[in-house]
């Protein structure tokens, strides 16, 4: 009860802030909901090129995943103190950090000014952004590991790559579970790289709302969206079969 | 392998504590090669660390210890890695995994390329099959560790060692949480690992089985190893 009351009091200072109390401003929305439902529609026409672009923020995403999840699980052994030297584990989770902390929208800006515009920038972009994010995920579970099993396996003499390889094959289902999880996030980015020319179905977004056509624009966001709930029921099928 | 030396694991006035608390206080023991030790004691006193220091997981403070002929301190541990198979108390098994992959991983330092691919020869598989078979396990290759018994997961643990190759075995409290003729039975087929080659040293908390199959059973006390009767 009181941590509602504490979030409605932050709420209104904060939205008073921002302008949204003045009544003004929700007479006004109304006024242009009233204006722009009648322009809404599917238009079935741009149907074909929809799936074209939905096939290639597909592709982007893909390849994000299973390009990050490569390098991501390289790079986890040599972030973790338990496989590598400590200053080698210390700068190895410095970049992956230092990678994930930039939202990948951005790192989409770079490669399109390094690769120009395109699908190749939007891939190289979401394969950066998930290497750093599921190298932590990864380095975390290979420490999370029973000590007694990294010992048994030290002790066979397992060690580097394939001792990560071991201690990977136990925590399976918690890594298939993040690799899913970036997979849906993947998908969600790879539909809005296209606003900064970085590929995919974003690209027909914002060219259409720039034309003020808002029922091109909306047959794009349906498709998206269908996009986003299929990839969300299959991860989700996936999780369950884990 | 040195089988020229005299002992298999040979242990001088070893020393070791935790912070402040002193574990072992001047630990002196002998394993001769093919010879089958077991070592009893207290919960806390010091057998889970003895093992680990005989398998190179930890350093005494005091003392030496030399395996298969090696000086662990003095950059042995490399020339004994490998050689050495350490049973934990939680088996070291992967779960998610067959037990065939378990028993594989044996092979994995000496074939990375074939164990991160999973692309194992026919001849790595026969052996891994056959280490299975030789701890009485036919059949349940395919299957995933988490599905087996404790008894069946224990002659995994050992299948490995076999398949390995190991010449020192170090089991900790292996019998643990098994009903007593399984635990027998296992006691039994660990013990007569002897006839391969091996050395055995494990902790027993069973007085009656550790008597009846190990070759001497010691005590650990206070600190020290006093061989019991």
């Amino acid at each position: 009860m009181r941590l509602t009351l504490t979030m409605a009091v932050i709420t209104a200072i904060l939205a008073y802030q921002l302008g949204l109390l003045d009544p003004s401003l929700w007479a006004k929305a109304g006024v242009n909901l009233v204006r722009f439902i009648p322009e809404l529609g599917v238009r079935w026409d741009l149907a074909g090129d929809a799936l074209l672009a939905l096939y290639e923020t597909l592709l982007i995403s893909l390849l994000g995943v299973s390009g990050g999840t490569l390098i991501a699980y390289m790079l986890a052994p040599l972030a973790s103190p338990l496989l590598s030297p400590p200053r080698v584990a210390f700068i190895v989770r410095t970049v992956a950090n230092a990678i994930r902390t930039v939202p990948a929208i951005l790192w989409a800006v770079l490669f399109v000014i390094l690769v120009g515009p395109g699908p190749k920038a939007g891939a190289l972009a979401l394969t950066l952004y998930t290497s750093g994010y599921l190298a932590k995920f990864f380095y975390e579970s290979l420490e999370a590991t029973n000590r007694e099993l990294y010992d048994s396996l030290k002790v066979i003499g397992l060690e580097g790559l394939p001792l990560a390889f071991a201690l990977y094959s136990h925590a399976k289902k918690l890594i298939i579970s993040n690799i899913l999880f970036m997979l849906e996030y993947n998908v969600r980015t790879a539909t809005i790289l296209g606003f900064v020319g970085a590929g995919g179905i974003g690209y027909y977004i914002v060219h259409y709302l720039n034309l003020l056509n808002y029922q091109a624009a909306l047959t794009f966001v349906v498709f998206t969206l269908l996009l986003v709930i299929l990839i969300d029921f299959t991860s989700y099928i996936m999780r369950r079969r884990l | 392998m040195s089988r020229s030396a005299d002992y298999a694991v040979e242990l001088k006035d070893i020393f070791f504590s935790y912070g402040s608390n002193s574990i072992l206080r001047g630990v002196n023991l002998e394993v001769g090669y093919g010879e089958a030790v077991a070592i009893m004691g207290r919960s806390g006193s010091g057998k889970t660390t003895l093992l680990k220091i005989i398998a190179g997981l930890l350093r005494p403070e005091k003392g030496y210890v030399k395996v298969l002929g090696h000086y662990l301190q003095a950059g042995g541990l490399n020339s004994v890695k490998g050689r050495i198979a350490y049973i934990p108390q939680t088996l070291g098994l992967i779960e998610g995994e067959s037990a065939l992959y378990n028993v594989l991983l044996a092979r994995a330092p000496r074939k990375p390329l074939r164990f991160i691919t999973g692309l194992w020869g026919g001849d790595d598989v026969e052996g891994a099959v056959e280490a299975l078979r030789l701890v009485g396990l036919n059949g349940v290759g395919r299957r995933r560790v988490e599905t087996l018994s404790g008894g069946e997961k224990q002659r995994v643990a050992i299948a490995r060692a076999i398949f390995q190759g190991a010449v020192l075995l170090l089991a900790d409290e292996p019998i643990s949480n098994l009903d007593l003729d399984t635990a027998e039975a296992l006691v039994n087929m660990m013990v007569s690992l002897k006839l391969r080659g091996l050395s055995v040293i494990s902790v027993m908390h069973d007085r009656q089985l550790a008597l009846k199959y190990f070759d001497r059973v010691y005590v650990l006390d206070g600190g020290v190893l006093r061989e019991a009767g």
